[in-house]
C-alpha cells in the first residue's frame, strides 16, 4: 500500500500530466494526447539530449577513473596513507549545494580564486561559467570533485576485501606497479567499478544542484540538462507547464531504463565476481 | 495465492488512474461561481463588527536589508492597529518563487489575503481573478490618488484603473566609478547619455597591466531581461503589440526590432573588442565587479544603490547618472519596475479584506515610504515622503539618491513607459535574455538571436491567451 502511494501514484500522475495542457495556475485542463511528446521531436529537444550525454560523460569517467587511480596510488603504503585516504574521501561529507557554493565562488568572474591564481602565473583570465563552451566542463568538474570521494571509499573498501594470498602470489611471480594493477587488482575490483557506472550514471542523469547554482542552465542553454529542462518547464520564469515536464520526466525514465538495461547487458558480463 | 496478490495490484492500479483523471477533471473547473462578491471591496465597518484580532497572512520576496525594512513597518503598523488587524509577513524566496508558491495555493484554495508580486507578474494576477482590483477600495474610501506617483501607478492600471498598490519601485541608472573616470582624465560629471558614448568612454575606461591582462573593463552589467526592457522604453519603443498589451490581451513580443538588435549588437561588440567583461545572468555576480572596482560603468536597478554606497566605502566613489537612451534621437523614458501590492478576494473573510488594505494605505503613507526610500534605495511610491525630514536628510547627504526620483519626475508617461502588459511576461524576459546571451557569446547574429528569442516564446503567448480568452 505504501509502495503503491508513494511510487505508482506519482509514475500515474506524471503519465496523466504528461497527456494534458495547463491553465494558468499550473492545473491540468484539456486532454492533449501526445502533443507533449510530438513537440519534443523538433530540434532544441535534441541539443538537451546532447548536453545531457555530453554531462554524463564529463562528470562519470573522470570521477571514477580519478578514483581508480587514487586508491591505487594510496596502495603503493606511503608514509601518512592513512591521512590520504581520509583527505581526499572527504569531498563526501559535502552536500551538493554546499560543494557547488564554494565552487560558484572559485569560479566568479570577478573575485574567484581560479583567474586568480591563473592571473598569478601570467594566465589570462578564463570564463568559467559565462563561455559556452567552457561551462558544461567547469561544472562536470565541480561534480567529479563531489563524487571523487564516494567513489574512493567504495573502491578502497574493494581493495581491502582483495585476499592479500592472491597478492602475495603475483608479487612472488614477479608481478609489480602497473603489471600488479591491471593483471591483479582491476579485475578483482570490477564489480566495485560496475557499481559505480551504473550508481554514477543515475546519478549524473538526476544532477540538478549544481548547474541551478552554478550556470542555472546557461550560457546559451550550454548546461541545460534534460532534469534542468523539466525544472525550468515545471517551475523557473513563472512557467508551469506541467504538462510539458512530466512528458519530459517520461523519456527522462525511459532513457535511465535503457542505460541501465545495456550497462547489465554489456558490462557485467565482464564483471569478475568472486 | 501470488497471482491473486498481483491482480490486486492491477485493480489498484486501475482505481488509481481513474481516480487522477477524476481529481484532475473536478480540479480544472473554473470556479467563477461565488468570485462575484468574493471580489468586492468592504468598507471599514467590517472590522468594527469582527471579534477578536483579524489576521492579515502577506506573502512579500525582500530579503536583507529590504526584509528589515518590511519587518520594521509591519511591526509598526501592527503596534498602531490596536489589536484589531495583526499582518503576518512571511518571505516566499525570490519574485519568482512567491508567484509559483501563489500558483499552488490557489489550486490548493489556500490564498494569502496579501501578497507582493514582481511588475511582471501583472497580467497573470490580473487573469488569476482571485484578486479585489485595488480602485475598488480607493472608490469606497475616496483615497486620494495624489498619493500615488503617476508614473508609477501607470504600470499597474489596466484600461485607467489600479488593480494594485506599488510597493518598492525602481527605475533603472547608470553607475559609475568616479576615481576610474578621474584616472582616465575622463570628467565623471559629464555621464555619457547614449549607448554609443557608453562605448566610447569603454574604450578609454579600459586598463590592461604590462602582461597585457585587463584590471579593468570600461563596461559591464548582468545579461538581465529587465535592462533591455529599459532601453526599449527610453527609445520609445513598445515591448509587446496591442499597446503594451493595455489595450487588449498582447499577441506577440517585439523586443526583435530594429531597437533590440541595436543594443544586442553594441553589447555583443564591447564584449568581443575587450571593453565589457561578461559575468553572465545573474546579476549578483555583475554587481560584485562593480562592487570590486573591475568595471568602470554598469547598468543596475536603483534598489542595489544603498549596497553599493556601503560596499564602496573608503574605496572609491560611486556615482548615479540617468539611464543611457539608445541614441541622441531616442524621446522616451525608462519604465517604472519593482513590485506592488495584491488583495486577495476568494476565499477571504471581509475582515481580512479590509484588514489588507488597512495595511496597503499605510504602507503608501508619506512617513513610511520616506523610511522605505532611505532604508532600501527603492523610489518612493508616494511624492510627499520627499518633503519628510528624513528624507531630506538622507538625500543631502547621499545625493546619488536624487538622480532615481529626478528621473522619474522627468519621465514623460508613454505607452512605452508603461512597460508590457503580458500574461508569460517572466518567459519573455527570460527568452530576451536567451537571444541577448547567444548575441552577446557570440552564438548567432544578433539579429537572428533575438528573432529566434521571440519566436521561443510565442507557443506560450498563444497557449496562456487561449487560456484565459
Amino acid at each position: 500500500m505504501v509502495f503503491a502511494l508513494f511510487i505508482f501514484w506519482p509514475l500515474a500522475r506524471t503519465f496523466y500530466l504528461s497527456t494534458h495542457g495547463n491553465d494558468i495556475f499550473g492545473a491540468p485542463s484539456t486532454y492533449v494526447g501526445l502533443d507533449h511528446y510530438t513537440e519534443m521531436l523538433s530540434g532544441e529537444f535534441g541539443e538537451v539530449l546532447a548536453t545531457t550525454a555530453l554531462f554524463t560523460l564529463v562528470s562519470v569517467l573522470p570521477a571514477i577513473v580519478g578514483a581508480l587511480v587514487v586508491v591505487l596510488l594510496l596502495e603503493a603504503r606511503l608514509r601518512g596513507v592513512r591521512v590520504l585516504r581520509t583527505a581526499f574521501a572527504l569531498p563526501f561529507a559535502f552536500s551538493v549545494a554546499t560543494a557547488s557554493v564554494v565552487f560558484a565562488v572559485i569560479y566568479n568572474p570577478a573575485i574567484g580564486i581560479a583567474n586568480g591564481l591563473l592571473g598569478a602565473v601570467g594566465i589570462d583570465r578564463v570564463d568559467w561559467l559565462t563561455d559556452p563552451s567552457i561551462a558544461l566542463p567547469a561544472v562536470g568538474l565541480a561534480t567529479v570533485w563531489m563524487n571523487l570521494g564516494y567513489n574512493v571509499l567504495v573502491l578502497s573498501a574493494g581493495v581491502a576485501a582483495i585476499p592479500p594470498e592472491v597478492v602475495e602470489a603475483a608479487r612472488l611471480d614477479g608481478a609489480t606497479g602497473w603489471r600488479l594493477a591491471t593483471g591483479i587488482t582491476i579485475p578483482l575490483l570490477s564489480p566495485q567499478l560496475f557499481f559505480l557506472v551504473v550508481v554514477s550514471t543515475i546519478h549524473a542523469l538526476q544532477s540538478f544542484g549544481q548547474i541551478h547554482i552554478l550556470t542555472k542552465g546557461g550560457p546559451d542553454d550550454a548546461t541545460t540538462t534534460l532534469v534542468y529542462s523539466i525544472y525550468e518547464r515545471a517551475f523557473a520564469f513563472g512557467s508551469s507547464d506541467f504538462g510539458g515536464a512530466s512528458a519530459q520526466a517520461v523519456v527522462l525514465l525511459a532513457i535511465m531504463l535503457i542505460c541501465t538495461a545495456v550497462q547489465f547487458g554489456i558490462l557485467e558480463r565482464r564483471v569478475h565476481y568472486r | 495465492m501470488a497471482t491473486s496478490r498481483l491482480r490486486r495490484t492491477g485493480v489498484a492500479a486501475v482505481a488509481l488512474l481513474v481516480a487522477t483523471a477524476l481529481v484532475g477533471g473536478c480540479g480544472s473547473g473554473a470556479d467563477d461561481g461565488d468570485s462575484a462578491g468574493a471580489l468586492d471591496a468592504p468598507g471599514a465597518e467590517v472590522l468594527d463588527s469582527a471579534d477578536g484580532t483579524t489576521t492579515v497572512e502577506f506573502w512579500h520576496a525582500m530579503k536583507g536589508a529590504n526584509a528589515t525594512a518590511v519587518d520594521k513597518l509591519v511591526a509598526d503598523f501592527n503596534a498602531r492597529s490596536g489589536g484589531k488587524v495583526e499582518v503576518k509577513p512571511v518571505f516566499q524566496g525570490s519574485y519568482d518563487e512567491t508567484i509559483a508558491k501563489y500558483k499552488a495555493s490557489v489550486q490548493q484554495k489556500n490564498t494569502p489575503a496579501l501578497i507582493q508580486v514582481y511588475d511582471i507578474g501583472s497580467r497573470f494576477m490580473v487573469d488569476s481573478r482571485q484578486v479585489v482590483p485595488m480602485h475598488r477600495f480607493i472608490e469606497k474610501d475616496a483615497f486620494d490618488t495624489a498619493e500615488i506617483e503617476p508614473n508609477i501607478a501607470s504600470y499597474y492600471s489596466v484600461e485607467g484603473k489600479l488593480w494594485s498598490m506599488p510597493f518598492n519601485s525602481s527605475t533603472p541608472l547608470l553607475y559609475l566609478n568616479k576615481e576610474a573616470f578621474e584616472r582616465a582624465r575622463l570628467d565623471p560629471t559629464k555621464p555619457p547619455k547614449t549607448l554609443a558614448e557608453i562605448g566610447e568612454l569603454a574604450k578609454r575606461l579600459t586598463v590592461k597591466d604590462g602582461s597585457g591582462k585587463t584590471t579593468q573593463y570600461g563596461f559591464g552589467a548582468a545579461i538581465y531581461g529587465w535592462l533591455l526592457e529599459q532601453l526599449l522604453a527610453t527609445d520609445g519603443k513598445e515591448y509587446c503589440d496591442n499597446g503594451n498589451g493595455r489595450d487588449k490581451l498582447a499577441t506577440k513580443v517585439q523586443f526583435d526590432q530594429a531597437t533590440g538588435v541595436q543594443v544586442a549588437q553594441w553589447w555583443a561588440d564591447l564584449v568581443r573588442n575587450g571593453y565589457a567583461t561578461n559575468t553572465g545572468r545573474k546579476t549578483d555576480d555583475a554587481q560584485a565587479a562593480f562592487k570590486a572596482g573591475t568595471v568602470a560603468m554598469h547598468l543596475e536597478s536603483t534598489s542595489v544603490l544603498r549596497g553599493y554606497v556601503d560596499a564602496a566605502k573608503g574605496r572609491f566613489t560611486v556615482l548615479t547618472a540617468p539611464y543611457p537612451k539608445v541614441t541622441d534621437a531616442s524621446a522616451g523614458g525608462p519604465i517604472i519596475g519593482g513590485a506592488s501590492l495584491w488583495i486577495n478576494g476568494v476565499g477571504h473573510s471581509d475582515a481580512e479584506k479590509r484588514g489588507a488594505w488597512e495595511f496597503v494605505k499605510f504602507a503608501s503613507g508619506a512617513a513610511q515610504q520616506a523610511q522605505w526610500h532611505t532604508g532600501t534605495g527603492y523610489v518612493p511610491i508616494n511624492p510627499k515622503a520627499l518633503e519628510e525630514q528624513i528624507d531630506k536628510d538622507w538625500v543631502a547627504q547621499y545625493p546619488q539618491f536624487r538622480t532615481a526620483v529626478d528621473q522619474l519626475h522627468a519621465l514623460p508617461p508613454s505607452v512605452a513607459s508603461a512597460g508590457c502588459l503580458l500574461g508569460v511576461m517572466p518567459q519573455a524576459r527570460k527568452a530576451a535574455e536567451d537571444g541577448l546571451e547567444a548575441a552577446i557569446v557570440g552564438a548567432k547574429p544578433a539579429e537572428q538571436a533575438l528573432k529566434d528569442a521571440a519566436a521561443s516564446v510565442q507557443p506560450e503567448i498563444d497557449s496562456y491567451n487561449k487560456s484565459v480568452g
